[in-house]
């Protein structure tokens, strides 16, 4: 398809896209439904995972160690049932991890896929029901407060010291592990998913000789990767100006709340924003947030039309056909443009790269990243088989394991160990993984944490709620001070007393707020 | 001796019998209807958060909390305005369209079946379906209006505030108009057609025919129709949610979407029990009323 199918809205081609966008919010979502898997049975085999990096080498890895252990839990075919989020993340246990933990350990595999926004409360109900029906959770770590407290993880520190899994574990990234892992300082959760922003910038455009000659003339400043949002402003509405007639767009950008609110958080604090005061009152109504709002308001002036409604997929497939010259999104867009999993069947709802080779990777303005979302891998409390589904998860998690997982061609699991950013294999996937790789690292060391307290949701519905507000053409300082007022209720529900150290425990954390 | 001539007796024992037959169903119906009733009234009155699982007795402090909660009685003022545009809308066009098809008209069997096609669709589906159209980037109804205004009109229908409560009401009323249709179709066929060659014969016009024949024949199985969506209405939550989210803001929350987030997104458990009671109750009284209204209560 053309780029004037997109711009045009009149060519039959739209049809196309637009069935390609249907298949893609299904594939994304799923709702509930089970994604094909292509052949079950015969999991790929990634290139050259490396050797466990901290294991002694006499030592057994934690992945054997892991498969020993399990293998006279699974005597008898015992099956180990797993929340996964729906869509592609989970092809990983049902072609890859699934079926290779069955063929190592006996025990089997059971997925249930869960869309995202459902995760938290199917989590919840079942914990409150007390089935025992799920073993193993994916979590997104800033609900782990919430689910600790609650009770419906279980702490798995006992079991880390048993099954010696302390050492591979200090070698995930220092941001995951040491802000993703642990409430009240007890284990509930392995980061298993590197999700970090990054930008990605057409770097063909910012080298073309015109465009950086005019913009020196315009700016007196190079044409580069901005390191500021009042940069990103100037070099977006510059580059709307001189390449819309081509059909491309400075930008475009996730402006949809359920995204917006990950955008939000990252701006505001690298803005200077702060949360709360040291009353817990909260700040969010500042001049950084509202500073945040407003440039929202005028970046979309050089973005796509309708660019108020873009979430994942619309805002992908704007990127992929070449229309928008920088964005930032999670990791699984700079593999998707790379071009290199073109042949893939699971990602056939991907449109086709048009940029592959012309992408460049860099962190966004600001040089903080929101670690957005992301997954943990837990242990569910009501579970009636805890130890197997511990051994599950730890060989998931291994070095070993998590070297292959990461790079699968269809899953979504981000790096997230320090010896993922540097695994040779994985650096030799395209031409510029080198660079990929080496950004993914560096945004992992500066990424900022999603808040994360004691009924977070409650938190992010009113940012979510502010933020369509924002698009419905309401001022921006009177829907932070809403928004404001509706964090001050929670907090006061919650109880000051109850929420203030769950704060300051999170505020401690490394990668809270930007270092000075 | 009279008791126990009459406990002998065989229409005694066959009543007895009959009630044997039916105790089974009423046991049912009874653990699966007013078994969550009263254990939802039980939730109200105690503090069972997303956090605490705390039991103890809270007296009224959830309905108290009720009667102060601005977004609740916003989202149930949002209910009532869906209810009082989409209901009228759905009646009148399934009104019309059955007059349409009262008439014997060729390939009629096959529109009718196409007619009914959205009642048979999820409204989840439906809303999803809606949500594609007015997709401002590929959906066909933007595409169609670009095409009448002769230039690229960008509107967005599921944010604009202007535009999204008739969005949402286009979807609804699309879904369910063939609903009213099917029922008053099954009215107007039953009508005495005695009844309306005497009023053709005795020269009344068609206004007065349809006032005194035809609506009187039909109310009773239009006042059903009515109060059944009315209590759909009510519960609207499917295309609301794929469309919105109840949003911008919440500005579309209806009482259904309310309850579920309070419920099911932050599991405010008890105070979300005192909401759905309030709701029940209130929803029983409005039937309860109808119900004499219509005189179908006898």
């Amino acid at each position: 398809m053309n780029k004037l199918s997109l711009r045009g809205r009149s060519t039959p081609a739209n049809g196309v896209l637009w069935t390609t966008l249907i298949a893609a919010a299904l594939a994304l979502t799923a709702c509930g439904k089970k994604e094909e898997p292509p052949k079950p049975a015969a999991p790929p085999a990634p290139a050259a995972a490396p050797a466990p990096a901290a294991a002694p080498a006499v030592a057994k890895s934690a992945a054997q160690v892991a498969v020993d252990a399990a293998k006279p839990l699974c005597q008898g075919g015992k099956t180990i049932t797993i929340v996964w989020e729906a869509g592609l993340q989970s092809l990983d246990p049902k072609n890859f991890s699934g079926p290779l933990w069955e063929k190592e350990t006996g025990c089997k595999v059971s997925v249930i896929e869960v869309p995202t926004a459902e995760m938290f409360t199917k989590i919840m109900q079942e914990f409150r029901a007390g089935t025992g029906a799920y073993d193993a959770l994916n979590v997104i770590p800033a609900w782990m407060p919430d689910l600790a407290q609650a009770g419906a993880l279980e702490p798995l520190d006992a079991l880390v010291d048993k099954y010696g899994y302390r050492d591979e574990l200090k070698t995930i990234a220092a941001t995951y592990r040491d802000n993703q892992m642990t409430v009240g300082g007890k284990i509930y959760g392995f980061p298993d998913d590197g999700d970090v922003f990054l930008m990605y910038y057409r770097k063909d455009l910012f080298a073309r000789e015109d465009l950086q000659k005019a913009y020196k003339e315009k700016h007196n400043a190079d044409l580069a990767p901005p390191k500021t949002w009042e940069d990103f402003e100037k070099i977006g509405s510059f580059l709307t100006e001189k390449l819309k007639g081509d059909g491309i767009y400075g930008a475009a950008m996730f402006r949809e709340p359920g995204y917006g609110n990950f955008m939000f958080q990252e701006r505001f604090r690298n803005e200077g924003g702060k949360f709360f005061d040291a009353n817990m009152k909260a700040t969010i109504n500042g001049p950084e947030g509202v500073k945040v709002l407003k440039g929202w308001l005028a970046e979309n002036k050089f973005m796509p039309k309708g660019v108020e409604k873009f979430g994942f997929v619309e805002n992908l497939a704007v990127f992929l056909k070449g229309e928008s010259a920088m964005t930032i999104s999670w990791p699984p867009y700079g593999r998707f443009a790379a071009g290199y999993l073109a042949n893939e069947k699971a990602l056939d709802w991907v449109p086709k790269s048009q940029i592959a080779g012309k992408v460049g990777y860099a962190l966004p303005p600001g040089g903080h990243p929101e670690l957005a979302a992301g997954f943990a891998l837990s242990v569910a409390s009501t579970s009636k088989n805890k130890e197997a589904a511990y051994l599950f998860i730890q060989w998931l998690n291994s070095e070993e394991i998590s070297n292959q997982r990461v790079q699968l061609p269809y899953a979504l699991r981000d790096p997230f160990r320090d010896s993922h950013f540097t695994n040779p294999g994985y650096l030799a996937l395209w031409p510029d993984a080198k660079d990929y790789l080496a950004a993914l690292g560096q945004a992992a060391q500066t990424g900022l944490l999603d808040l994360s307290l004691i009924q977070t949701d409650k938190y992010e519905e009113a940012l979510r709620q502010g933020i369509s507000k924002l698009w419905a053409g309401e001022d921006p300082q009177k829907i932070l001070d809403k928004a404001a007022a509706d964090w001050d209720a929670v907090t006061q529900q919650v109880g000051v007393d109850k929420q203030k150290p769950v704060y300051e425990a999170w505020a401690a954390k490394s990668g809270a707020y930007p270092k000075k | 001796m009279p008791a126990q001539a009459a406990s002998t007796r065989p229409g005694a024992r066959e009543r007895r019998f009959k009630f044997a037959l039916i105790a089974p169903s009423i046991f049912v119906l009874l653990l699966i209807g007013v078994f969550p009733l009263v254990y939802l009234l039980v939730v109200s009155f105690q503090g069972i958060t997303m956090t605490s699982n705390d039991m103890s007795f809270q007296g009224l402090r959830n309905y108290a909390l009720l009667f102060q909660d601005a977004r609740l009685w916003q989202s149930l003022l949002h209910t009532l305005a869906f209810t009082a545009i989409a209901l009228p809308i759905e009646l009148l066009l399934g009104l019309l369209m059955a007059q349409l098809f009262i008439e014997h008209l060729p390939g009629r069997q096959i529109f009718v079946a196409l007619l009914v096609l959205p009642v048979v669709l999820s409204p989840i589906v439906a809303g999803a379906t809606w949500s594609l159209m007015f997709d401002n980037r590929f959906g066909p109804i933007n595409q169609v209006i670009s095409w009448i205004a002769g230039r690229e009109i960008t509107l967005l229908w599921t944010i604009n505030p202007t535009l999204v409560y008739p969005a949402i009401l286009v979807a609804e009323v699309w879904q369910w108009t063939p609903f009213m249709f099917l029922l008053l179709l099954a009215a107007l066929s039953a009508v005495d057609k005695s009844q309306l060659e005497a009023a053709a014969i005795d020269g009344a016009g068609y206004w007065r025919t349809f006032r005194r024949i035809v609506l009187p024949a039909i109310w009773p199985v239009m006042a059903v129709a009515i109060l059944i969506r009315t209590l759909d209405l009510f519960r609207l939550f499917d295309i609301v949610w794929v469309l919105t989210r109840g949003g911008p803001g919440t500005m579309t929350e209806t009482l259904s979407i309310f309850t579920y987030v309070k419920g099911f997104q932050q599991f405010e458990t008890s105070y979300t029990a005192a909401v759905a009671l309030l709701i029940i109750v209130g929803l029983s009284v409005v039937l309860i009323l109808a119900l004499r209204r219509v005189e179908l209560s006898r």
